[in-house]
């Protein structure tokens, strides 16, 4: 929408300008006010052309070569018309009024050329000098542009006075001295060179010097001087800015400034390229450096795949130059060996590593200097054996520190001796930390899945094992039973089960496997289907036990045993049978609270695989009396301690459950557990598996509904 | 968890193994590493002073047992002694004794080695 009114305002403008000069330059002198109204209207006229262009130009990130080489085009391209129409339009220029028809055309049209050619320089020339875009750039820019506008509008006035000739007055000089300083300003704005590689210095170079050779021909030609050796003024360009300045003497002032700034631009550009020559591979470096440092920032993201992350670090070294192989070594601490493992090589092959260089050595000194080392001449080391078609003769060695913890050993060779330089030395290592903590990031990523997985397993574990627990409590007159097992961990070595015989008695067990966790769990399971299968067969508990004994003996380890107390309730005969194999003793009450512990003597399941077991296990015949009570436990109850570390012990379970003696079974094992709760006070926390198994007899005569009570 | 430590006292031609602490699952393989150092040494005639054993949960119990056969088949033995009462009940309700001698001081279990030569 806005190319258009810009277009059409440019246009009608130049074709009234243009019929203003027919009517009245040919006509003789002009009135002043009707010049001012002419020179005003060529203001806003080429004002639109500008912003045409600006709006053409807009939105395009050239680079500098580019914009050297466009602006040299459309110059060229200018100067190419503007020959065509200065020798197509018949006639010459003729000085003074009236004008002829030939000389408005030519000056119309030249001046419109040279127009467009710096319009286009100074707004590709603007991308350059703005290439750092500071308030004070953007300032010193604007300013210039101002001052040339300034000094043109002096040119109007001062065309009012001088229509005959063009002498330039004192304020037009003046008016030229602030757009000068701001020419010089901006002219040293070319930060941009700084940052081309070699090649595209030369290039910028090229095209500067073929622009400030076009400037030389226009302003030569421009200016009308004579060549040598012709008698006349032969240029191409005889007398352009005469015909200018009749145009107006105010563009004619801009563009002389334009010119000006372009000549000034291009030679400090081709100056300072020239210097920065010899610089460019260090500022090639320095962004280069750069380059890896924008890697790095990678690194943190590629946390989720370890082998990307690996293959970066040890490539980067080597991308960023300095280096011309690098590998990677890291000492897990899973292996307990302080030897490193190759994890990545870059540029070397891993065999080479392995044969010809103590990685392990190397990586030992760093370890305990807790420095990098370098080894300028890394052949003549003891450490590295390899010849000199290997391409490692200089080495740096860079431990791996995260979180004050050494993860391994970065090792960065050259191909020259004393091939690193300490600002390599210094951004490698600075490289090597950051890399460091993205490998930890990583460690710990893993670790947490692994965490969380192996979390899943336990919860699919702990579930498997809950089954393994009885879910109904058997029913028999005149007894009551609660039972309940807590893991210290998701599971335990803690089990209790019970089984009705086919002859009416009742057999119970409560085991508990040494040591607890998985391996426990795994011995529990065992002890189940040992129970489960045994039972139905054994008569009596030292014949369960003495199977039990056979068979688990051989399965578990030798650092492993089994506690087990297994008895049988005869609810005809009103007795229970039991057996204590290494287990905690189970404590008997009687309803006048008599309390005792049922210390049979037996070893537990597993420590002796022979005879010694049989010759020595005791059975225990207990005569029910009513109210009598009998608890099984696990020696987590027993063990278990308070803040202050103290043991709970057999006496306070013992007085425990002398005092709720007169409950059932259930209120009974509820009661018991919360005086233990109460005694462990804040230290909730079990740090064994806890299983606790409660009798009570209640008698047959007022036989009671039994009560049950399953926790895993 | 770390305040388990085992001395070590040559005593003529029998080891003593001097147990202070707590020994669970978490130390037993202090305990492990002495016996097999003892090993090691050929060093098979091991007395373990408890005195100053405050703790012992079956996991500590087990390192025995992973012994006592291998060592014994070299012609040693463990032998336990000056064990705390609390400690020497877990013992006693496995039915350690019937296994181990256990006695009461670090000199009986240095006399029953001597007996046995």
């Amino acid at each position: 929408m806005r190319r258009p009114v810009l277009l059409l305002l440019f246009c009608t403008l130049l074709v009234a300008s243009t019929a203003y000069l027919l009517v009245m330059g040919t006509a003789g002198h002009p009135s002043t006010p009707a010049e001012l109204v002419y020179h005003l209207s060529l203001l806003v006229c080429y004002g639109a052309l500008w912003l045409l262009l600006a709006d053409a130009l807009k939105g395009q990130r050239v680079t500098p070569e580019k914009a050297l080489w466009s602006v040299l085009v459309v110059g060229i391209v200018c100067f190419g018309l503007s020959f065509a129409v200065l020798h197509l339009i018949p006639g010459g220029f003729h000085e003074g009024r009236p004008l002829s028809m030939s000389t408005i055309l030519k000056s119309v049209l030249l001046s419109c050329l040279q127009a467009i050619f710096y319009f286009v320089l100074l707004l590709f020339f603007r991308d350059l000098v703005l290439l750092r875009r500071t308030k004070k750039s953007i300032r010193n820019w604007n300013l210039m542009l101002a001052c040339m506008t300034l000094a043109a509008a002096i040119g109007i006035v001062d065309s009012l006075d001088n229509t005959e000739t063009y002498y330039p007055s004192a304020y037009w000089v003046i008016g030229l001295v602030p757009a000068a300083l701001c020419i010089a300003v901006n002219g040293l704005s070319i930060s941009w060179i700084v940052r081309l590689s070699f090649g595209r210095k030369m290039k910028a170079i090229g095209f500067s010097m073929l622009l400030l050779l076009f400037f030389g021909l226009f302003i030569w030609f421009g200016l009308g001087v004579e060549l040598p050796g012709s008698r006349d003024p032969v240029g191409l360009l005889p007398v352009q800015s005469d015909y200018l300045h009749t145009y107006s003497a105010a563009l004619s002032t801009f563009m002389l400034l334009a010119g000006v700034f372009g000549v000034v631009y291009c030679a400090t550009v081709i100056l300072s390229l020239v210097f920065h020559l010899p610089t460019t591979s260090d500022f090639q470096r320095r962004a280069d450096e750069i380059a890896v440092m924008h890697s790095l920032t990678d690194l943190v993201n590629q946390v989720f795949d370890f082998d990307k992350l690996t293959s970066t670090i040890t490539a980067s070294p080597v991308r960023a130059g300095s280096a011309t192989a690098a590998w990677l070594a890291l000492a897990y601490p899973d292996t307990r060996s302080l030897a490193p493992r190759v994890i990545a090589t870059h540029d070397i092959e891993r065999s080479l590593i392995t044969e010809r260089i103590d990685t392990a050595a190397l990586y030992r000194e760093v370890l305990s200097t807790g420095k990098r080392l370098v080894l300028e001449e890394a052949m003549s080391d003891r450490r590295v054996s390899t010849s000199s078609s290997d391409g490692i003769a200089s080495l740096l060695v860079i431990p791996l520190v995260a979180r004050s913890k050494v993860l391994g050993g970065l090792f960065v060779a050259s191909n020259v001796p004393s091939g690193f330089q300490q600002d390599d030395v210094e951004a490698i290592t600075i490289f090597a930390a950051q890399a460091a903590l993205a490998l930890e990031n990583a460690r710990l990523f893993e670790e947490q899945i692994e965490r969380e997985r192996l979390s899943q397993e336990l919860a699919i574990a702990r579930e498997v094992q809950g089954k393994l627990l009885p879910h109904n409590l058997p029913c028999f007159d005149g007894l009551s039973l609660a039972a309940s097992s807590v893991p210290a961990q998701e599971v335990g070595g803690d089990y209790y089960d019970f089984v009705e015989l086919d002859d009416g008695r009742l057999a119970f067990i409560v085991a508990d496997v040494s040591g607890k966790g998985t391996s426990a769990a795994f011995y529990m399971a065992e002890m189940q289907g040992i129970f489960q299968s045994v039972t139905h067969l054994a008569a009596t508990p030292s014949e369960f036990l003495m199977h039990a004994n056979r068979t688990i003996s051989v399965l578990l380890e030798r650092n492993a045993f089994i506690s087990v107390i297994y008895g049988l309730f005869d609810p005809a005969r009103k007795e229970i049978a039991l057996a204590r194999a290494g287990h905690c003793p189970a404590a008997a009450v009687n309803a006048n609270g008599n309390a005792r512990f049922l210390r049979s003597r037996g070893l537990g399941l597993g420590l002796d695989g022979g005879t010694l077991f049989q010759e020595t296990l005791e059975i225990e015949h207990v005569s029910l009396g009513q109210g009598d009570i009998f608890v099984f436990y696990t020696d987590g109850v027993v063990e278990s301690r308070n803040e202050s570390g103290e043991e709970y012990g057999f006496d306070q379970l013992l007085a425990s459950i002398c005092r709720h003696r007169h409950e059932n079974a259930h209120d009974l094992h509820t009661a018991v557990l919360r005086d233990l709760d109460q005694f462990l006070g804040s230290n909730c926390q079990y740090d064994d598996d806890m299983t606790m198994v409660v009798f009570k007899w209640h008698g047959r005569e007022q036989s009671r509904p039994h009560e049950a009570r399953i926790t895993t | 968890m770390g305040n388990f430590s085992v001395g070590f006292n040559l005593r003529d031609t029998v080891q003593v193994l001097s147990l202070k602490g707590e020994l669970d699952a978490h130390t037993a393989s202090e305990l492990e590493a002495a016996i097999q150092k003892c090993k090691d040494d050929r060093q098979y005639r091991i007395i373990v002073n408890g005195a100053h054993l405050h703790y012992i949960s079956s996991a500590g119990l087990g390192v025995f047992m992973a012994f006592i056969e291998e060592i014994r088949n070299e012609g040693g033995d463990i032998k336990i002694a000056a064990l705390q009462p609390k400690v020497f009940n877990v013992f006693d309700l496995l039915g350690f004794p019937l296994l181990f001698n256990i006695v009461d001081t670090e000199d009986e279990a240095v006399c029953l080695f001597e007996e046995q030569n």
